[in-house]
C-alpha cells in the first residue's frame, strides 16, 4: 500500500479546459502536457495556485517539491524576499520608462565583473533572444552565413534554430545549418572545409543536456580544441548558458570547463523568474554588436534589472554552483539507492546540478514514465525526459521528503508489475 | 513542396498498399474478388520508383514488394506516369501478359480501386452509416500507416525527421479496434499492419470518432492530447518524428 496517497486534480482540470476553450493548446510549450510529457494526463497538476521556496501548489490545493524550478527560473527559491524585495522597491521608483532607468548600466557592469569572458552585456527577454542576438552578431562580425550546431541541439524557438521538419519552418530558413556530432572533432574540420570557409558560428551547449537520452559532461580538453577549431577559423564561439547558467558557475559555464566563450547566452537563473534574458561578448564583437537592429518594448524595463542584481548577489553569497552541485548528488544518491532497493536500475547523468534520470530496465521508458507519473501524483515533481533543476531553497528535509516519495513511487511501480520480478 | 517520387511512393504503399485491408475488411471487395476464375499477380514498375507486385486470389490480397512471381506487370516511365494512374486512371504499359494486365486492370481492379476510394474518400452522405464510417476511418489509418514510411524513406523533408528517429517499433491504433506498427531500423521506415509484440513507443487515438476527426483535419492533435484523448507511451521522440511526417502525409494525400 502507498504511503502517499494519490492526488486528485478535479479543479485544476476544470482550469485547463477553460484554458483549451481560449488558448491553443491549452498550455503550450514546454509547461503544458504535451511537451511536458504529462503522462499519463491525468497524473499532472496542470496550473498552480502559488509557489513558495521550492513548492508550488495546484488549483486543488495540492503540494508539490518542484524539482523542475520552472524548467530552470526558479535558482534562488520561489518568492526569495531579497530579490522580491528589490524588484518591489525598483518597481516605485519606475520600471518601463522612455529613459532605460541606470539599473540597466548597474546590471551591465555586475555581469561584466562576474562572468568571464564578458567585456559587454546586451539585454533583452528570452533565451531564444539571446541566442539569435549571438546569431546576428556572428554574422554581422563575419560576413559569412553557416552556423554549426552539435547534434541534438536546442537553441530557442526562432526558424534559424529549429529544422526543416518542424511546422512552420521553411527549408531556406534552415539551409544555412551545419549539424555535426558532439565530441567529433574530426567532424568540425570536415564540415569547415566542406563550407569553404562560410562558416560565421558554432553554437552549443556547455555539454549534452539534450532530451530523451542520457546526458553527456564535456571535458575541459574537448573544450580547449573547440575553442582552437574556432580561433583558427576565425568562427564565434556562441555559448548557450541559458539551461545550465549560474548553476555550474557563476562566472559562465565556459569557465566551468576552462575556455572563454566570444558570446555567452544566459537567461533562466539570471533573475529568479523576473523576464529577461542577456548575451555578454567579447570586446572584439562589440562593434558588431552594437550594429544590430535588435530590441524589444520591455527589454530595457528596470524590475527584472534589479532583481537580477539581487539575484547574483544572493547566489555568489550563498556560492549556489557548489551548493546545486552537492544538492544534486544528495538527491540522485537517495533516488539511486530507493531504486536499487526495489531492483530498478536507475542510471542518473548530467552535472549533478542538473541531473538526468533514466530507469534503464527497458529501453521504450515506459517504466520510466510510469514512475515519474507515480512520483508527481505523490507529490514530487520531475519530468521523464528532460534533465532536472535546483533551487537554492531545498533543505536536507526536503531532499528526505523527495527521496521518500521516490521510494513510494518505486512500490507502487513494483506493485503494479508483479510479473517484472521487482521489489514492493 | 510535394516530390513526384515520395508521391509515387504513397500511392504504392499508401493508397494500393490499402487493398491488402480492403479484401479483408469489405464485403463489396470480397465479392469482388469472388468472382476471380484463379489467381494473378500484377506487377507496377515504376522507374527511378517503387516496384511492387499486388497477389490477388479470390479469397484476398497481398502486396511485396519487387516483381517476384508476377503472372503480368505494367510499367510506368517515371513516378508522374504512374501517379497519374491513381489520379487519373491513366494506366502504364503492358510489359508481361498484356491480355491479363488489360483484362485484369479494367475489370476487378478498377472495381477495387472504385471501392477503395469511396471509402478513402467518403461523401459525408455515406459517413452517416455508422459501419461504413468505421470501415472508412479504419482503411484510412491503415493508407496513412504506409503512408508514414513510405515518406520516412523518400520525401526530403520527412528525411530529416527519420534521420532523428531510434531504433525501434512505434504502435499506432485505435482503442480497442486496430493496431499498426511502423518499425524503425537504421532511419529506415517499414510499416506492418499489426500490432507490435515490443513497441518502444506507443500513441493510441480513443475512438474511432477521434481518429476520423483527425484524419480528416477537423480535430487538432495537440488539442486531443491535452483532452487526454490521445494516449502516449515510451519513446515520445519517435511518436515526435512520426507525427511531423503524419504532418507531410496530410499534404501528400490532400
Amino acid at each position: 500500500m502507498s504511503k502517499y496517497p494519490e492526488y486528485v486534480h478535479t479543479k485544476s482540470r476544470e482550469w485547463f479546459d477553460r484554458a483549451l476553450n481560449v488558448i491553443p493548446s491549452g498550455i503550450y510549450g514546454h509547461l503544458g502536457p504535451t511537451e511536458g510529457l504529462f503522462l499519463p494526463l491525468e497524473k499532472w497538476p496542470l496550473l498552480s495556485s502559488k509557489a513558495k521556496g521550492t513548492y508550488f501548489w495546484d488549483m486543488d490545493g495540492n503540494k508539490y517539491l518542484d524539482l523542475m524550478c520552472a524548467y530552470g527560473p526558479n535558482v534562488l527559491g520561489y518568492g526569495d524576499p531579497d530579490v522580491d524585495r528589490a524588484a518591489m522597491e525598483q518597481m516605485l521608483s519606475g520600471n518601463c520608462t522612455t529613459a532605460p532607468s541606470y539599473k540597466m548600466v548597474e546590471c551591465a557592469e555586475m555581469l561584466v565583473d562576474t562572468v568571464a569572458c564578458a567585456d559587454w552585456a546586451f539585454f533583452m527577454k528570452n533565451g531564444t533572444d539571446a541566442t539569435t542576438f549571438g546569431i546576428l552578431t556572428a554574422r554581422a562580425a563575419t560576413g559569412r552565413k553557416k552556423t554549426l550546431f552539435l547534434k541534438g541541439y536546442y537553441h530557442g524557438n526562432q526558424p534559424w534554430a529549429m529544422k526543416a521538419d518542424y511546422p512552420g519552418i521553411l527549408p531556406e530558413e534552415v539551409a544555412n545549418n551545419i549539424i555535426v556530432p558532439w565530441f567529433d572533432l574530426d567532424a568540425l574540420e570536415k564540415a569547415w572545409t566542406e563550407s569553404k570557409g562560410d562558416i560565421a558560428a558554432l553554437i552549443a551547449q556547455p555539454y549534452d543536456h539534450g532530451n530523451f537520452a542520457d546526458n553527456r559532461v564535456a571535458t575541459k580538453e574537448y573544450w580547449a580544441a573547440v575553442r582552437k577549431f574556432c580561433t583558427k577559423h576565425g568562427i564565434v564561439l556562441i555559448v548557450d548558458d541559458v539551461r545550465a547558467g549560474f548553476r555550474l558557475d557563476l562566472a559562465g559555464s565556459d569557465h566551468f570547463y576552462g575556455f572563454e566563450a566570444d558570446i555567452i547566452c544566459f537567461c533562466k537563473a539570471l533573475a529568479n523568474g523576473y523576464n529577461m534574458s542577456a548575451a555578454c561578448g567579447k570586446e572584439s564583437l562589440r562593434s558588431a554588436a552594437s550594429s544590430l537592429s535588435f530590441t524589444g518594448s520591455y527589454w530595457m524595463s528596470a524590475v527584472p534589472f534589479a532583481a537580477c542584481m539581487a539575484c547574483i548577489d544572493k547566489m555568489k553569497a550563498l556560492d549556489t554552483p557548489k551548493l546545486f552541485r552537492e544538492t544534486g548528488k544528495k538527491i540522485t544518491d537517495g533516488f539511486q539507492a530507493a531504486a536499487k532497493a526495489h531492483g530498478f536500475d536507475l542510471v542518473v547523468s548530467g552535472e549533478p546540478a542538473l541531473f538526468y534520470l533514466r530507469i534503464a530496465n527497458d529501453d521504450s521508458l515506459m517504466l520510466h514514465q510510469e514512475w515519474v507519473a507515480e512520483c508527481v501524483s505523490r507529490g514530487l515533481f520531475i519530468t521523464s525526459h528532460h534533465n532536472h533543476f535546483i533551487n537554492a531553497a531545498i533543505t536536507d528535509a526536503d531532499i528526505a521528503l523527495a527521496v521518500d516519495i521516490a521510494d513510494d513511487a518505486f512500490s507502487v511501480v513494483a506493485e503494479n508489475h508483479p510479473d517484472l520480478g521487482f521489489t514492493k | 513542396m510535394i516530390e513526384s517520387k515520395a508521391m509515387a511512393y504513397v500511392n504504392m504503399f499508401g493508397v494500393l498498399g490499402a487493398l491488402e485491408n480492403l479484401c479483408v475488411m469489405d464485403k463489396p471487395a470480397k465479392k469482388i474478388l469472388a468472382g476471380l476464375k484463379k489467381p494473378v499477380s500484377l506487377c507496377f514498375s515504376v522507374k527511378g520508383g517503387p516496384c511492387a507486385t499486388f497477389h490477388f486470389t479470390a479469397s484476398g490480397c497481398r502486396m511485396a514488394e519487387g516483381d517476384e512471381s508476377c503472372t503480368c506487370k505494367m510499367v510506368f516511365p517515371g513516378p508522374e506516369a504512374f501517379n497519374a494512374l491513381i489520379d487519373k486512371s491513366k494506366p502504364g504499359i503492358p510489359a508481361k501478359n498484356p491480355v491479363q494486365v488489360l483484362s485484369f486492370l479494367m475489370g476487378p481492379f478498377t472495381a477495387l480501386t472504385n471501392r477503395l476510394t469511396e471509402l478513402l474518400r467518403p461523401d459525408e452522405k455515406a459517413l452517416k452509416d455508422p459501419a461504413f464510417f468505421e470501415e472508412s476511418t479504419i482503411l484510412t489509418m491503415y493508407t496513412i500507416a504506409g503512408a508514414i514510411s513510405a515518406l520516412a524513406n523518400t520525401d526530403p523533408i520527412s528525411r530529416i525527421s527519420a534521420e532523428n528517429t531510434v531504433d525501434g517499433e512505434v504502435q499506432l491504433g485505435i482503442a480497442n479496434k486496430v493496431a499498426v506498427t511502423i518499425a524503425v531500423r537504421d532511419h529506415h521506415f517499414t510499416t506492418i499492419k499489426a500490432p507490435s509484440q515490443n513497441p518502444r513507443a506507443t500513441m493510441e487515438f480513443a475512438s474511432v470518432a477521434l481518429a476520423h476527426d483527425l484524419f480528416s483535419g477537423t480535430a487538432a492533435t495537440m488539442n486531443e492530447m491535452c483532452k487526454g484523448n490521445i494516449r502516449l507511451r515510451g519513446m515520445i521522440s519517435m511518436v515526435d518524428n512520426i507525427n511531423r511526417i503524419l504532418d507531410r502525409v496530410g499534404k501528400y494525400l490532400a
